[in-house]
């Protein structure tokens, strides 16, 4: 799933990887909002160039690329299924030509994916969990979070394991159509469930042995703190929004399609 | 001073038809350094488990019998409040850390504590030093090796500061030398800092030279409770088919053939000794 890939998270020491998840979680919902509010190529074009240096300072460049690569087969999909409802009698606003709403709207979701990707890069999922936590989302449900992530790679590298050995005992994986390539994989889920929740147990008395809800009132090694970078970052979310509602309100955006007229 | 006090212990787990141990009784002193060793199945993890109260408290079950541990009845403490006294280490040591960084794992029981961030953070450097770690601080648990993995599991352990130690076939998932460097230690932190150290292990080579104190089970119950020179020797530790470490082997060996030297070896140490001081007497 290549879409994901974008998703995975790599430790860096960068500006943007030492802001507040939740400063940046704020940002993205503006993109989101901003997003939304136009229907113009035009603002969709500067909102995506806009978050450009943000990867570059990140520099997480090249994670940035792949997941946008992910992305670009469903912007493809979006593209052409709008193109296709508008040209069969579908309505779409009378200042653009046929293929210019559906464009925005495949801009529009670039932008989001965008945007999370950014989120996501330079968040891990300790300050992520964190910000959880410190937002007031019960204990229990950030560390369950943080487990799982934690369990991502071990659980992988258990399937891999189940998948040689189910193979040495002569399963084929790759044959047949594609509901018995589905049922080829029972005897790997199987296994692997059973491990799972076996491994869970064992988590489930470690956790006991080290006080796990010994007091209501439990401390964190870590705290956020809001730093200056932070606020920067506000005023400059702040900023954006307040641009584009005045921006909506009062001036009115140009089609490209009139552009090009 | 005993810090374990067991009379007459016997458990069944819920839905068992015999019991996991029968009739346990056993002390043991502050400071020790105990190995605790047996067949597969004769009640050894059992056993560990009570002393911290996973059983009875998160598995239920039927505890009979008295247990006191540092001073706490097992069965009347819930597992939070012994959890501060005994630290258990599992086999596995992939399945005992959960955080995403070793730093945090090695955090979380004080976390869990309740205690102040500063006193975390002094603590969480002590056990991180201690058990020879520092740079590993910032690493993710699946980046590590199974040894390492195991010291942050015993560092996770070490930070609440307890008084009692049991770890259960620690070394099982290692290579002879990442197992010989968690000997080590283990073995630093009952010299040290006097805790008191429960061992279950099967390479008794490698771990018997540290221990003062080892415990054989067999058939869910205690067969053996001695010195480990006294243990090694006997007829049944062979009978029971317990990995007897191989200089007192080698010194049962010697006997039957006729060469008795004066008391049996724990470990190739003290085998060395012993041989080099017979073959200088010989030969002078």
């Amino acid at each position: 799933m290549s879409v994901f890939e974008g998703f995975r998270f790599r430790y860096i020491h960068s500006p943007i990887h030492q802001l507040d998840p939740r400063v940046k979680f704020l940002y993205v919902l503006i993109i989101f909002g901003i997003a939304i509010a136009f229907l113009e190529v035009l603002p969709l074009v500067l909102l995506f160039l806009i978050q450009i240096p943000f990867v570059l300072l990140a520099s997480v460049q090249r994670e940035w690329v792949r997941s946008l690569k992910g992305a670009s087969f469903l912007a493809i999909l979006i593209f052409v299924v709008n193109f296709a409802f508008g040209y069969f009698g579908g309505t779409y606003p009378s200042s653009m030509s046929p293929w210019e709403y559906p464009l925005a709207m495949s801009l529009r979701f670039l932008v989001l994916v965008e945007s999370f990707s950014i989120f996501f890069l330079t968040t891990s999922p300790d300050h992520l969990s964190l910000a959880l936590e410190q937002s007031h989302v019960p204990y229990e449900f950030c560390f369950a979070f943080t487990t799982a992530i934690r369990f991502v790679p071990v659980l992988a590298e258990e399937a891999q394991t189940i998948m040689d050995a189910q193979k040495a005992r002569g399963l084929e994986l790759e044959r047949g159509n594609f509901i018995k390539r589905v049922k080829n994989y029972i005897p790997i889920l199987i296994p692997l469930i059973v491990s799972a929740i076996r491994r869970s147990l064992e988590l489930a008395e470690a956790m006991e042995s080290r006080a796990w809800g010994a007091t209501e009132k439990r401390t964190n090694l870590y705290l956020l703190k809001m730093k200056s970078a932070d606020y920067a970052l506000i005023i400059v979310s702040l900023g954006m929004l307040i641009c584009s509602i005045y921006v909506r309100l009062y001036i009115s955006v140009p089609s490209l399609t009139m552009l090009l007229t | 001073m005993a810090i374990i006090e067991a009379k007459n212990l016997t458990y069944t787990y819920p839905g068992g038809t015999q019991p996991a141990i029968k009739g346990v009784s056993l002390t043991i002193e502050k400071g020790d350094f105990v190995i605790l060793t047996g067949p597969s199945g004769c009640g050894k993890t059992t056993l560990c488990r009570c002393f911290n109260g996973l059983i009875p408290h998160f598995y239920a079950g039927r505890l009979e019998g008295e247990l006191k541990v540092a001073k706490l009845n097992v069965t009347e403490s819930p597992i939070y409040e012994m959890a501060c006294h005994v630290g258990l280490v599992f086999q596995n040591p992939e399945n005992q850390l959960f955080a995403l960084s070793v730093e945090k794992d090695v955090a979380f029981g004080l976390e869990n504590l309740g205690m102040p961030r500063d006193e975390i953070r002094k603590r969480v450097d002590w056990a991180l030093q201690m058990t020879d770690i520092e740079e590993l601080r910032e690493r993710a648990p699946h980046e590590l090796s199974g040894g390492q993995q195991q010291r942050v599991a015993i560092a996770c352990v070490l930070a609440m500061q307890p008084e009692v130690m049991v770890l259960d076939e620690p070394t099982s998932f290692l290579d002879p030398l990442g197992a010989q460097k968690i000997f080590e230690v283990i073995s630093e932190l009952n010299r040290q800092l006097g805790i008191t150290v429960i061992l279950v292990e099967h390479r008794l080579d490698l771990a018997s030279k540290h221990a003062n104190h080892v415990v054989i089970m067999d058939e869910r119950t205690i067969v053996l409770d001695d010195k480990p020179r006294e243990v090694f020797d006997s007829e049944s530790a062979r009978l029971i088919g317990v990995g007897i470490p191989k200089a007192t082997k080698l010194w049962q060996m010697l006997r039957q053939n006729g060469i008795r030297l004066d008391r049996a070896p724990v470990n190739s140490e003290e085998a060395i000794q012993l041989l080099r001081g017979v073959l200088k007497r010989d030969r002078g």
